[in-house]
């Protein structure tokens, strides 16, 4: 991975600025540390520079200036080299006892650098000055010590730090470029889908159960949706396609015909009609596609009522039974008594989907079959069912009658665009309804079971149908 | 009648005014929403026929612009758009009707018809009459000659409907929508069965026909003449 490209990482950079964060307050904390450390360490001089003071004070006896004297030279002797600063002078400045230069101190604490009294080095002294009965005693520390001391504890901060920045820095970029690897993943995936390739799965490199994981699976499975809806796209482009090339021959036929019965003289009346007809039935094609297209747009929803599925079967009972009845069929409706089947839909909608269930009976059932109707109501369920006793669809037919224009061998010559059952599954679907096929031996059963309405909805459809 | 269409496309433009031309219906043209809102504002007509899809200004923009004017002449929406949706749109923008595109001139034809010759205002009738055939809206009776014709819910509202419409051709789609809420081609004879079995019940035991059959495009209840 390029500087560049690392750089604009966003594991990187997290990595980065969790390192500066780290950094910032290891100094923070080491500052507090030395200010501390260096308070604490002037405490103690100051207490020792206090008790020497107080010491040689003591020796000092009724106008005797001689022990005190005496006590600052015993000091002077017991110090080595120049870390403590001893000087008796007298009121008229002159030095009585001492190492050092004489010179004048307030008394009192103060500080004040070495060379104010003749010491070489950079050091600087904390002194303490008092009076020893008319004589001035000064005593004072020099900040070696601290200095040395304070120059070991920086030093060591420095390196550790350093220590601690690089290792933020470092581990930071190879978590980064861990984290980066597997986004890479995801985005050459990514490219090679939208470059047409669409079996291409982002593989999962985690131990599975990080977020990284649970985003690939996710996307994963909007791939798998994707590819499996462009190909059902795919599927019904071709099928149009090859639905209409039908058409549209015998559309040429037929304006062929036409054409030379014209140069003939004679009337073209009868192809004329027959034209309209094959038009209209093209458009009815197209009408039922674009409708299927609208229904699971899902717009509708917006629009939902509260609908009695009891109803809308009353009504269409009422509108089939004759229809059934001159195709020489029954139709019989039976229903929970009087119990509400409540579930939140679109009447006209339901009444299309239910409709088409009941023609299709009609339609593909010899006469003198049965076709019952039923609705049950459960706690949290609405079942319907359109139940015939005809030739039924055979198990490997079953989930293909739902793709659009699939329509069985046997029922290619009888009129009919393909699309009726997968208006009902548009339909179904956007009532959250689940929809299945069952052999009715002999006959076909179509069960919709419908959340019911203020009823526990959701998985238990799925559940209810596949136990049942 | 004097009819406005305010349609974009050429063909179905000349298709909708040769047609109605014919059947003797003055229709003049514009085919712009702007322009077609100026013109049915300003001149009367008995009805307007918009296109739903337009240049300028969209016809749902222009139907609810007309009614805003105080305009309440009777429009019908040509939509080649037939979600349930954009229908009921349409009708709440303030259209009393719409057909789907594309279109049998004869539906548009019959539609116009019923708009235009719809009463603008009237007392509600409480009895039909057709020939010598009777309703009683109130009572929900029907007799025909002085005898009395048992007709179930839906039969009574399919009678109702073309009575209402006597000597106009009500269109099979007119009649799905209207009588039994369908607003999808069923494939089977629902409207041919319900059809016959009025037919049945008014027609059969007597003399005169009333109602006839207008092949391909509908039904039609009128005295002999």
């Amino acid at each position: 991975m390029r500087l560049a490209n690392l750089y604009r990482s966003t594991p990187f950079r997290l990595a980065l600025a969790f390192a500066v964060l780290f950094v910032c307050a290891f100094l923070l904390s080491g500052l507090v540390a030395f200010d501390l450390i260096k308070k604490e360490l002037n405490a103690r001089y100051d207490n020792r520079t206090k008790e020497m003071f107080s010491t040689i004070a003591q020796a000092y006896a009724d106008s005797d200036i001689q022990d005190v004297i005496d006590a600052t030279r015993a000091h002077i002797a017991a110090t080595s080299g120049q870390r403590s600063l001893f000087l008796l002078q007298a009121p008229d400045g002159r030095a009585l006892a001492g190492n050092v230069a004489p010179g004048s101190v307030p008394e009192g604490w103060s500080e004040r650098p070495g060379s104010d009294f003749g010491i070489k080095g950079d050091y600087s002294y904390r002194l303490y000055s008092g009076k020893v009965g008319p004589d001035n005693l000064v005593v004072g520390t020099s900040n070696e010590e601290t200095e040395e001391l304070i120059e070991i504890v920086a030093g060591s901060f420095g390196w550790a730090s350093i220590v601690v920045i690089l290792l933020a820095v470092a581990g930071g970029a190879l978590l980064a470029s861990r984290a980066q690897r597997r986004l890479d993943a995801v985005g050459d995936t990514m490219a090679r889908v939208s470059h047409g390739e669409l079996a291409a799965r982002i593989p999962l490199l985690g131990r599975g159960n990080d977020d990284l994981d649970l985003l690939s699976r996710e996307i994963n499975d909007a791939l798998e949706r994707l590819s499996a809806a462009v190909e059902s796209m795919r599927q019904v482009s071709s099928d149009i396609a090859h639905d209409l090339k039908t058409p549209l021959n015998h559309l040429k036929m037929t304006l062929e015909d036409a054409r030379l019965k014209q140069d003939r003289g004679l009337p073209v009346a009868e192809e004329l009609e027959s034209l309209a007809e094959e038009v209209g039935a093209i458009n009815q094609t197209f009408e039922a596609l674009l409708r299927i297209a609208q229904i699971e747009s899902g717009a509708r929803k917006a629009r939902f009522t509260r609908i009695d599925l009891n109803e809308i079967f009353a009504t269409l009972a009422e509108v089939y039974g004759d229809v059934a009845e001159d195709a020489g069929d029954a139709l019989v409706w039976t229903s929970d008594a009087n119990a509400e089947a409540l579930i939140s839909g679109d009447r006209e909608l339901l009444t299309q989907m239910f409709a088409n269930l009941i023609e299709n009976a009609i339609r593909h059932c010899p006469p003198g079959a049965i076709i019952r109707l039923n609705v049950t109501t459960s706690r949290d369920r609405i079942d319907t069912v359109v139940v015939d006793n005809g030739p039924g669809i055979p198990a490997e037919e079953r989930d293909k009658v739902f793709r659009r224009l699939y329509r069985l061998e046997k029922s290619r010559t009888s009129p009919g665009t393909g699309l009726g059952l997968s208006t009902v599954k548009a339909i179904a679907e956007l009532h959250d309804a689940v929809i299945a096929l069952t052999d009715a031996a002999p006959g076909l059963r179509v069960t919709i079971s419908f959340p019911r309405l203020g009823g526990p909805s959701g998985e238990a459809a799925r559940l209810h149908l596949t136990g049942s | 009648m004097r009819i406005l269409l305010i349609e974009d496309d050429r063909r179905t433009a000349d298709f909708v005014v040769r047609g109605l031309s014919e059947n003797t219906h003055r229709c003049d043209t514009v085919a712009d929403g702007r322009d077609g809102l100026f013109q049915a504002t300003h001149d009367n007509y008995d009805v307007l026929i918009v296109d739903r899809m337009l240049p300028g200004l969209d016809g749902l923009a222009l139907v609810k612009a007309v009614r805003a004017a105080g305009v309440m002449t009777p429009v019908l929406f040509l939509t080649s758009v037939s979600g349930v949706d954009d229908r009921v749109e349409g009708l709440d923008a303030g259209a009393d009707d719409y057909l789907v595109k594309p279109f049998a001139f004869s539906e548009l034809l019959a539609r116009v018809n019923a708009l235009g010759r719809r009463p603008a205002l009237q007392a509600e009738p409480t009895k039909l009459r057709v020939h010598d055939l009777e309703m009683d809206l109130i009572r929900r009776h029907v007799e025909r000659n002085g005898q009395t014709i048992d007709l179930q819910p839906k039969e009574f509202e399919l009678l109702e409907l073309l009575m209402r419409n006597e000597d106009r051709v009500v269109t099979r789609t007119m009649l799905l929508e209207r009588v039994w809420g369908f607003h999808f081609d069923p494939k089977t004879s629902v409207v041919e069965t319900h059809i016959s079995r009025l037919r049945g019940k008014i027609d059969k035991p007597f003399a005169v026909p009333l109602l006839h059959t207008v092949r391909n495009i509908g039904y039609s209840l009128h005295a002999p003449r």
